[in-house]
């Protein structure tokens, strides 16, 4: 005790430092922390945000010796804990369904708990207690792998402000009324659901990101969405989905998003968008936009090609384009129109903040090759289009190279990189 | 605003500049832009008008010294132009915060004082860094901490708390019992009289070893001897300076130990418990060593059976009436305080041998 000639430099910083500091160490460290001096005793006790993984305990092959070890160290550092909690986060393929999430669950209900995020391992799906729906002021709700049902009293987390939901269970319904009922919601990740139809009210909604079989995604009343990522898996059922539907889906997607500044979608969304009726006729126009990603664009299909050619003529402030084709799609039957390309002139519209265009995945079909002679044509301020072959087609990268060359470009300065692997 | 003149918001000047004294008094001028970047300079600028000049001098908050100053306003300098990339701040921030670690707690508090979050943010960071990974003893050295929490508070919280309160009681009581017994065996260790007694004690003590532990027979004599040798010459040398100081206090451990209500089992054993100690000067410093679930292993078998002995009184009382119990444990405790304060105000000795019952 005491052989050290130097004052404590740092007990005595005050408590928002320390908890600032111990944050940011991993959980066990600041434990540990502890048994320093007698003023760090118990410094930990009060931290408000607890973070675990599987860091937290000895790992070895035994799953359930780690779950064990997990949940005990968890339980623990939980009843030893003083004061409120504000983030709660097990992120850990460990941690498996079992009664002690339950009983942390209550815990932290009543600990005005804002923060919760739970990640289970493969097996068995958590059911969520009722509990958590009694935790008023949680802010963001992070799940994997659990089933809510919500009891018929819930109205909803009055301030939650992000939902990510990744493989759970949950009834359509239910979920759309989670959704319109969260007020504040400003961010929503909805991953690897089953054949969904959604419909999504979210007035203050900002940061929307889909991934799953969704058979429809209607966005109902999202006027502040800013940033969109929708990747559409495919099903027959929902393929046959796709050929009933008589709505325009462009619209329905699309139609109420004014603000919206990036666009990402992944695999069949442009399909989908495509299905419906023809939007041309609707003065839809995004202002915001400046980045579009479209994958897995069929340029055999016209419709497809369409949307594409929708979108980026109503995106006057478009910056980034990124467009990857699609070789997997069974080519259509129809003669493709070779005058299309012809009539859509350099007059037509200009492009004229658009700087980067990525292209992906090319066989060199012939509306890719327009599309791309369309794209040089009509941007007086671009700066580097990057094309990328598709593996595949080996033998025809001489050929797209050849037909490039010849393509007026609009803007002096234009690269073209072609990347051939 | 008040009516002194304001170079700082007219227009067309030279770069204005806002005064700052810090805590030695000096006082100096900033570029506003640069000060202002500070929230809390901004603050008294804005609404208290302060700054403007020599007199009317910003005061900043008492731990910024110029030194302090100084690193702060290069970090608001290099970060208020609003140019710069965020790969040029963070490889800025990365160099600045190279410092040793004392200066860094110093600018971690003084960042907090000037409420300059991203500051306190990058030096939060940077302590932590430092700290992940370490061993106690390695950051105990670098920040200066006093060891002074006891084995048993060592032990890990998150074991004991799984326990039952009574038995986390017992815990806490054995290790105030441990740490008495070893504040009156080094007591009576540097009284001259206790000689005798203890060379009678130890073969009493020693065949009452010898009768419950064949094994320890040999390695406990030779031992005892030489630590009694050992003490001897301390004292001729007295070397100690404890010899002197307590010499006084001998009779007192004596009316200490009598009067102690708990301590009946120790009035017979006083002589032999200062023997006893030499080997629980062994255990103890094993037990430091030793990882924490065998502590009452290491213990001697004569302490241990003293213990065992209290403990089981001790637990025979909690299971008869708990709530009143407590209350009788602790007002003892308290009542052995008040005794001791009586008995010797003055020596830090005395002191450690009180039972700490606030530290829990």
């Amino acid at each position: 005790m005491g052989d050290f000639s130097g004052a404590d430099l740092i007990s005595d910083l005050p408590q928002s430092i320390i908890e600032s500091i111990l944050t940011r160490l991993p959980i066990r460290d600041a434990i540990r922390m502890s048994i320093l001096s007698s003023k760090w005793r118990y410094k930990w006790t009060t931290l408000t945000q607890l973070v675990f993984d599987e860091k937290c305990v000895t790992l070895t092959n035994d799953g359930a010796a780690v779950l064990k070890s997990l949940l005990n160290f968890i339980t623990r550092v939980l009843f030893l804990h003083q004061g409120p909690i504000h983030k709660f986060q097990v992120w850990t393929s460990y941690l498996q369904s079992c009664p002690d999430i339950d009983q942390w669950i209550l815990f932290l209900s009543r600990n005005d708990i804002k923060e919760l995020a739970l990640e289970l391992g493969e097996g068995e799906w958590f059911r969520v207690p009722s509990c958590l729906y009694k935790c008023k002021k949680l802010t963001r709700l992070e799940l994997f792998r659990c089933e809510l049902e919500p009891p018929l009293t819930f109205k909803g987390f009055v301030s939650l402000k992000s939902l990510n939901l990744h493989q759970v269970l949950v009834a359509p319904d239910v979920i759309e009324n989670i959704i319109c009922s969260c007020p504040l919601l400003e961010s929503l990740s909805l991953s690897y659901f089953d054949s969904l139809a959604l419909n999504i009210r979210a007035p203050n909604l900002k940061y929307l990101y889909l991934e799953g079989e969704f058979k429809d995604i209607w966005l109902e009343d999202t006027p502040l969405l800013v940033d969109m990522s929708v990747a559409m898996y495919m099903t027959d059922d929902i393929a046959e989905h796709f050929e009933q539907s008589s709505s325009c889906n462009f619209v329905k997607c699309l139609g109420g998003v004014p603000q919206l500044e990036r666009l990402s979608g992944h695999i069949y969304f442009s399909k989908y968008l495509s299905i419906g009726n023809d939007p041309g006729i609707l003065p839809l126009t995004y202002n915001h936009l400046k980045t579009i990603e479209l994958n897995q664009v069929s340029f055999e299909d016209m419709k497809e090609i369409l949307v594409v050619l929708y979108l980026i003529t109503s995106s006057p402030n478009l910056v980034e384009l990124q467009i990857s084709g699609s070789s997997n799609t069974p080519a259509a039957t129809d003669v493709p129109d070779l005058e299309f390309w012809e009539k859509k002139g350099p007059s037509d519209c200009l492009f004229k903040r658009l700087k980067v265009v990525k292209i992906t995945d090319m066989s060199g079909v012939t509306h890719e090759m327009g599309f791309m002679k369309f794209l040089l044509g009509s941007s007086p301020v671009l700066e580097v289009m990057s094309i990328t072959p598709c593996v595949y087609v080996l033998e025809a990268q001489l050929n797209i190279l050849i037909e490039l060359v010849r393509f007026r470009r609009a803007s002096s300065q234009a690269e073209i990189v072609f990347c051939s692997d | 605003m008040s009516e002194v003149d304001m170079p700082v918001i007219k227009p067309g000047m030279m770069k204005p500049y806002i005064w700052l004294q810090t805590s030695d008094g000096s006082t100096q001028q900033v570029e506003q832009e640069v000060a202002m970047f500070c929230p809390a300079i901004c603050y008294e600028v804005i609404q208290n008008g302060m700054g403007s000049s020599k007199n009317y001098a910003i005061s900043l908050p008492k731990r910024v010294n110029p030194a302090m100053l100084s690193l702060i306003l290069d970090y608001c300098r290099f970060h208020q132009v609003p140019g710069r990339s965020n790969k040029e701040r963070k490889s800025f921030d990365e160099k600045f915060i190279r410092m040793d670690t004392k200066r860094l707690c110093e600018l971690t508090s003084v960042a907090d004082n000037l409420q300059l979050k991203p500051l306190v943010d990058l030096s939060s960071r940077a302590l932590a860094r430092i700290i992940e990974g370490k061993n106690p003893e390695e950051i105990r050295e670098i920040f200066h901490l006093p060891d002074d929490l006891t084995e048993e508070e060592k032990l890990e919280p998150l074991r004991n708390m799984t326990d039952d309160p009574r038995i986390r009681l017992l815990n806490r009581l054995y290790a105030k019992k441990r740490k008495e017994l070893k504040e009156r065996e080094r007591l009576k260790n540097v009284q001259v009289e206790e000689e005798h007694i203890d060379e009678r004690s130890v073969d009493d003590l020693l065949s009452f070893i010898n009768g419950k532990n064949e094994d320890l027979k040999g390695v406990k004599t030779s031992k005892s001897k030489k630590k009694n040798r050992r003490r001897r010459d301390e004292e001729k040398n007295s070397s100690l300076n404890e010899a002197s100081e307590t010499n006084g206090k001998e009779s007192n451990g004596y009316d200490f130990v009598s009067q102690s209500p708990e301590a009946d089992g120790f009035q017979h054993r006083s002589g032999e418990t200062s023997n006893v100690q030499d080997m629980e000067d062994d255990s103890f410093s094993h037990r430091v060593e030793c990882d924490d679930g065998d502590i009452y292993d290491e213990i001697d078998p004569a302490l241990k059976e003293i213990i065992d002995r209290e403990v089981e009184d001790f637990a025979r009382r909690l299971n008869s009436d708990w709530p009143e119990r407590m209350q009788e444990i602790l007002s003892a405790g308290q009542e052995r305080m008040a005794m001791q304060s009586t008995i010797n105000g003055t020596g830090s000795l005395r002191q450690h041998a009180c039972p700490d019952l606030e530290h829990k």
